[in-house]
């Protein structure tokens, strides 16, 4: 087999998986590629390295935008936000991420369809809280315990129950029943319901300081009041119908109270999460997280893991939906917020079939 | 501010992208009316192009200023919101470019900011890496075709191969080449400076 070029092999560095299979089982037995690889690896992290800015973790935002925003009424510009709460129509579209993180928790992580089968799991357990800080491989709890306690502090207990009718009863949602199911799907749905789920994060000064000492560095002055300071993530009840086909499940329709987070004690969250953002040692991937994250919980974003799966917008029922689906269509989701409920349509469908299934939800 | 003379060229980027989205989507630019969704947007995405301009420019309150124009410019598009991402991003890169290539000067303020923020870069990598060598690679950062440049300045900013692709109008596959050959030459850019000093 011929050698993979520079291009496939500087990809291979980023995302593996976006590379094909032929060529990594080759670069994994010839030495030639090895060398090679090892060769572009350094040329990237020199290249990375000089290209670091070293910068202030964490761009300030809010006096960013109050200047953008006198800068804007100045220039003559019609300002049509408002630089203090936020409009409904904000609050729609970011609404948007928390969906994302459903469909990606339910549907798109780890085992492919195989999670689609734990999907109220993975959303409803202690994996959402790190979802919501974290990266999308679920294991960025550890890296916020460097800076406090993160406690579970409700239990989910899914569990099934007999039917639609029950699920409704226990959850107190309405549960969608799908009018039109796609073409080879068949027999009736299974139901699971679960309860509310809390996690608490608090934050530690002491932790911080020895974080921020493994990474030799002095910590940042908290602010009065940050240490001990809590918030609380929220997530559920929630309900879902899973059909299958030879024992895999290969459509999904859940619907929960979206995730909420309260800062139970302590200074606001945007404090605590501006400070946090400014310390040292901080992993990029929980930054990024931070920083998109609002403690009125219309977001709680996830990383897409986007060299596996593409996003679309659509429309359900007059509110913005994303669309979630696997490079390889092999799996597809669609999911919206509407009244503080999210909804997930989720299987081994193409992104037509799952709309098709949403659209035709009541 | 010597940016404020920048802004012919963001306004000019802005338009010609949102010229080549809007031929799709069929919407028209609203000029003079500020979108609804730039707060939102700005907030969300305000981090990602201050990262992306301060790796061109070396200098976080540079960055900072270029986002500023940005996001003006983006305000007055209509560039769909999913699109939003990509399209700072280039913007960003394109005009800290256009300041790096017009060589305008530091600062003697930011030149003390750029060497404090030396001072906690941690990486391993990092650490062999001189403040000169920082200066020659955005001098050649600034000499490589616009595309390489922007392609490698937003793969180092934490686009993925996908979006770098959609916001450059490349293939997937194609990034990976373009971003590799940036590499290349940049580093050996290094490694003449290494071995003539």
């Amino acid at each position: 087999m011929r050698h993979p070029t520079e291009g496939v092999l500087r990809r291979l560095l980023d995302e593996p998986a976006g590379v094909a299979t032929a060529d990594r089982r080759h670069v994994a037995t010839c030495d030639e590629c090895g060398q090679h690889l090892a060769s572009i690896r350094e040329d990237a992290d020199v290249v990375h390295a000089s290209l670091a800015t070293g910068s202030r973790a964490g761009a300030d935002v809010g006096p960013a935008w109050q200047r953008l925003s006198s800068a804007a009424s100045t220039a003559g510009a019609t300002p049509l936000w408002r630089a203090g709460p936020r409009g409904a129509r904000a609050r729609t579209s970011l609404r948007r991420p928390v969906a994302a993180t459903v469909a990606v928790a339910m549907a798109l992580t780890g085992a492919g369809v195989a999670a689609a089968n734990d999907w109220f799991q993975i959303f409803r357990t202690e994996r959402i809280a790190p979802v919501s800080f974290s990266a999308a491989d679920l294991n960025a709890l550890p890296d916020l315990r460097r800076y406090g306690e993160v406690a579970l502090t409700g239990r989910p207990d899914v569990h099934p129950v007999a039917g639609r009718a029950a699920a409704e009863a226990e959850t107190g949602l309405d549960v969608p029943a799908v009018t039109h199911l796609p073409r080879g799907v068949r027999s009736e749905p299974t139901y699971q319901v679960g309860g509310e789920a809390t996690v608490t994060f608090t934050f530690s000064a002491h932790r911080a300081a020895q974080a921020a000492a493994a990474a030799g560095k002095p910590l940042p002055p908290p602010p009065s009041g940050m240490d001990g300071s809590q918030v609380r993530l929220v997530a559920g009840p929630g309900a879902a119908a899973l059909w299958q086909k030879s024992g895999v499940p290969v459509l999904v329709v859940g619907r929960a109270v979206a995730p909420r987070a309260f800062s139970s004690s302590g200074v606001p969250f945007e404090t605590m999460r501006d400070y946090l953002l400014s310390l040292p040692g901080l992993p990029e991937n929980v930054a990024a997280q931070l920083r998109t994250f609002n403690a009125d919980g219309s977001t709680l974003p996830l990383p897409v893991p986007t060299d596996r799966i593409t996003t679309s917008s659509a429309q359900v029922g007059g509110e913005p939906a994303t669309v979630l689906a696997t490079r390889d269509r092999s799996l597809a989701a669609v999911t919206w917020v509407q009244d503080g409920l999210v909804t997930v349509v989720a299987g081994t469908l193409d992104s037509d079939e799952v709309l098709s299934v949403a659209r035709g939800l009541r | 501010m010597a940016l404020n003379r920048q802004g012919g060229t963001i306004a000019a980027l802005a338009g010609g992208w949102a010229e080549r989205k809007e031929r799709v989507t069929g919407s028209g630019r609203v000029r003079g009316v500020v979108r609804a969704d730039l707060e939102v947007i700005f907030r969300r995405d305000y981090p990602l192009v201050v990262g992306v301009a301060a790796r061109v420019m070396g200098s976080q309150d540079q960055a900072e200023d270029v986002a500023q124009e940005v996001f003006l410019a983006f305000g007055r598009t209509s560039v769909p919101a999913g699109e939003a991402r990509g399209w700072l991003s280039v913007a960003a890169a394109h005009t800290a470019l256009n300041l790096l290539r017009s060589g305008r000067r530091r600062t003697a303020r930011e030149e003390t900011t750029a060497a404090a923020d030396r001072t906690v870069v941690s990486d391993v990598a990092e650490a062999v890496v001189t403040r000169d060598d920082r200066l020659r690679v955005r001098a050649a950062l600034a000499r490589l075709p616009r595309k390489h440049a922007i392609a490698l300045v937003l793969r180092h900013s934490g686009l993925t191969y996908a979006e770098v692709a959609a916001a450059l109008g490349l293939s997937p596959g194609s990034v990976g080449t373009t971003v590799r050959r940036a590499e290349s030459t940049l580093r050996k850019e290094l490694n003449r400076h290494a071995s003539s000093d």
